[in-house]
Parts: structure tokens; sequence; C-alpha cells
């Protein structure tokens, strides 16, 4: 089955690698999205995150149904996590199961692209001596 | 402008915006035949620093493009470029 869940709870990887899977699949690719201690040469304390919940919920699984469409796959889910992150903590995971390999390394790394450019989410980064919320690198909205 | 002749819409901010604005939430009053252009350009008057950042907005939880109609009680929501992952 397909998911797309918002939680502030630690995610757990395996469990959700594992919900994906479906008899007809021979592998799954699973992104482990955690918070880096250094960006950009400064030292990160910790993160938070935010989310318009119900965009949110809508963008993902906007994403999901197109990845489905547009590469040979069976199943995806998606588990973004809110709220303070220390670092090290997964933030994000993607597991994509297919039947071959190459397509579901294909879809997953469409989908962490397109997460990051159209899911409304927001992080900020936590200083020893200060904060500042991330901007995406795009003006990204979803194409019309 | 008057809430007899207008519409009344909720807006939403988050993040940056949140911060921009001091408030997550407000309502705002707009033209009868206002758009979702209008009413960013309304946000953008009465917070300038807003102006400051790459805005997205969306229209009752959809990517808006500024052109679409605004109806009384549409949802709509003004923040900066995504960041998630």
């Amino acid at each position: 089955m397909d998911f797309f869940e918002l939680t502030n709870d630690p995610l757990d990887i395996n469990s959700v690698a594992r919900r994906v899977v479906p008899p007809e699949c021979g592998a799954t690719v699973t992104l482990d999205g955690y918070v880096r201690k250094f960006t950009k040469g400064r030292e990160t304390q910790h993160l938070f995150y935010e989310a318009y919940v119900p965009m949110a919920l809508k963008e993902m699984q906007k994403l999901i149904q197109q990845a489905k469409r547009d590469f040979e796959i069976s199943n995806i889910g998606i588990v973004h996590r809110l709220g303070m992150l220390e670092i090290g903590e997964t933030s994000v995971i993607i597991s994509v199961a297919a039947p071959h390999r190459r397509a579901a390394f294909a879809a997953c790394e469409w989908l962490i692209r397109e997460l990051k450019r159209t899911v409304p989410i927001w992080k900020k980064e936590v200083y020893a001596d200060g904060e500042v919320w991330i901007e995406g690198e795009q003006a990204g909205s979803t194409p019309a | 402008m008057s809430g007899e002749t207008g519409l009344k819409i909720r807006v939403l901010f988050f993040g940056a915006t949140a911060e921009v604005a001091g408030t997550r939430a407000m309502e705002l009053e707009l033209a009868a035949d206002a758009s979702t252009g209008d009413a960013l350009e309304s946000l953008i008057d009465r917070y300038p620093a807003l102006a400051s950042h790459k805005l997205l907005y969306s229209i009752n939880q959809t990517y808006a493009k500024g052109d679409e109609r605004l109806k009384d009680e549409d949802e709509l929501a003004v923040f900066t470029a995504v960041s998630g992952g």
C-alpha cells in the first residue's frame, strides 16, 4: 500500500520500508534523510520543522500519484517528521518498492527532489548564536 | 472595501512569514472582485518586510498563481519557498 504521513514522533526506517512491500516486488529503495550537523560550515544545534499540514498531505499524495504514473513501481511510503529534531535524527523517509531496482532508485530520487520543491514544510536551523528559517532554492510551486 | 460589499478571507502564515507578520492567522477584507494576487499585494502593503522573501502562496491548499478569483471564507496561505526534506 501507499502512505503519506506527518508525525511528531521519531521515525523508524525499517518499519516504513517494510510497509511498502507487496509480493511482486524485488527491491525497495529507501531514503533516510537526517539532520546534518554542519551546513555551509555553520554548526547546527538542532532543527525545527513546521508544515502546513493539510496542504502538505495533499502535495505528498499528488507526488505519489505522479510517481506511480511515471515510473514502473508498485508502492510508495513517505513519512516526514515535524517539530524539534536533534542532530542525526531522521527527518524524512521515502520508501519505493518495485519489481526491479532501477525504477525504484529513479522514483525515490524524483520524489525527494519534488518533495523539497513543492511540499509546504519548512525547517529552522538553530545555532549556538541564533536561528534561521531556511528558504528553498527555488520558488517552486506545482506547475499548472 | 467595506465588509458589506467586499469579501473576507482567512490568511495563514508559516515559518518566516509568521515571524514577519507576528501572527499565524488573520482575517483580510478585500473588494468583492479581488484575486489572490490582490490579496498578496494587500498583505505586502501591511507587512512590507514580506517583500524581501521569495514568496509562494496557496488558495484553499492549492498553489496559486495570482489570477484566481477569491470567494468569501477562502483560505489563503503565504509562505517562503519550502525547505522540507
